[in-house]
């Protein structure tokens, strides 16, 4: 069925045109590189400040008032051109163990954005930022370069991508 | 390509650390995640100092002292690619010394972005601080996002055109 459903997608001729030229292809690795970057250095940041790590002084609910918004948006970009990549030899990535891998820690490195997103102005009120704040801003450092490792496996391991 | 490049391209990848990463199965991956974790801090803090100079999103939010603040996590994290960069170079120094996606990267479009990048972090302080941004300001923002744009371009490209 899921296999089923990768093959029709491999081979929808949109997928295979995008992956298959190479100037497309290009830009789909560049966009999915520089957003990237944009996504996990601008959460890192936000959980750094929620760690008493990055700028004590600048008010934790306007930096991530400020970067809340390139997270999102980085993240719709990354999200993007990965599944377009996918898409191209969907049915490689099927057989991919580390592929499944990478999916399930971006999967809860997102659920750790959302939760932080959503309590930062209330732990900011704090006298202090709460212990099992610091415990979830530490996590989500560890699940982006958990995805960021699992990503560079994928290709090492199994040579698509 | 000038000899005495490729000869210490040569030398470069027969050094034993060069021949251990090359070697291992999983030590090659782990330095590009290095690499990649290193350019997320760097490219992260400089596109947020960018897009702050931009006065994209601001919508008379008080000015928000980025550049300042992400000072430290934005060279830290200059080093961590660096340092993962030369790494992966090391490994196949004479074939990247012979790319010209990668000579330019290196020799053209990094320099150039560093220079950029070290005059808005002495200029930022002064710009972040009126709501009102400047023009040489947004110009500063804007060339430095696309230089670093160009630079993960140029990389991207280094095996298309190898």
């Amino acid at each position: 069925m899921l296999l089923h459903l990768c093959r029709w997608l491999q081979d929808n001729s949109f997928i295979v045109a995008i992956n298959g030229t190479s100037w497309t292809a290009a830009a789909l690795e560049i966009v999915h590189y520089f957003s990237m970057f944009i996504l996990v250095g601008s959460m890192v940041v936000v959980d750094l400040r929620v760690l008493g790590l990055v700028g004590r002084r600048q008010d934790a609910t306007e930096l991530a008032g400020r970067l809340f918004p390139w997270i999102w948006i980085s993240f719709a970009l990354n999200f993007l051109s990965g599944f377009l990549m996918f898409a191209g030899s969907a049915t490689s990535y099927y057989r991919n163990d580390v592929f499944y891998d990478k999916v399930v820690v971006i999967v809860l490195a997102i659920v750790t954005n959302i939760i932080v997103q959503q309590r930062v102005s209330g732990w900011n009120r704090l006298p202090a930022m709460p212990a099992s704040a610091k415990v979830l801003a530490a996590v989500s450092i560890v699940l982006w370069i958990g995805a960021i490792v699992a990503g560079v496996e994928v290709p090492a391991l199994i040579g698509v991508g | 390509m000038d000899s005495s490049l490729i000869h210490f391209g040569h030398w470069l990848q027969n050094r034993p650390f060069a021949l251990a990463i090359a070697g291992s199965d999983w030590a090659y991956p782990f330095v590009q995640a290095t690499h990649f974790t290193g350019l997320s801090l760097w490219v992260g803090t400089n596109v947020a100092v960018d897009l702050n100079l931009l006065g994209v999103g601001k919508k008379s939010a008080p000015p928000l002292q980025l550049s300042d603040t992400l000072f430290i996590w934005n060279w830290i994290g200059f080093g961590i690619a660096v340092i993962g960069g030369f790494l992966l170079f090391s490994v196949s120094a004479e074939t990247y010394l012979s790319n010209i996606a990668f000579l330019t990267k290196l020799a053209m479009l990094i320099p150039l972005g560093l220079a950029l990048h070290i005059v808005i972090q002495r200029k930022a302080p002064t710009w972040e601080k009126s709501s009102q941004t400047s023009s040489v300001a947004k110009f500063a923002g804007f060339t430095e996002l696309l230089l670093w744009l160009c630079v993960v371009t140029a990389a991207v490209l280094i095996p298309y055109v190898g």
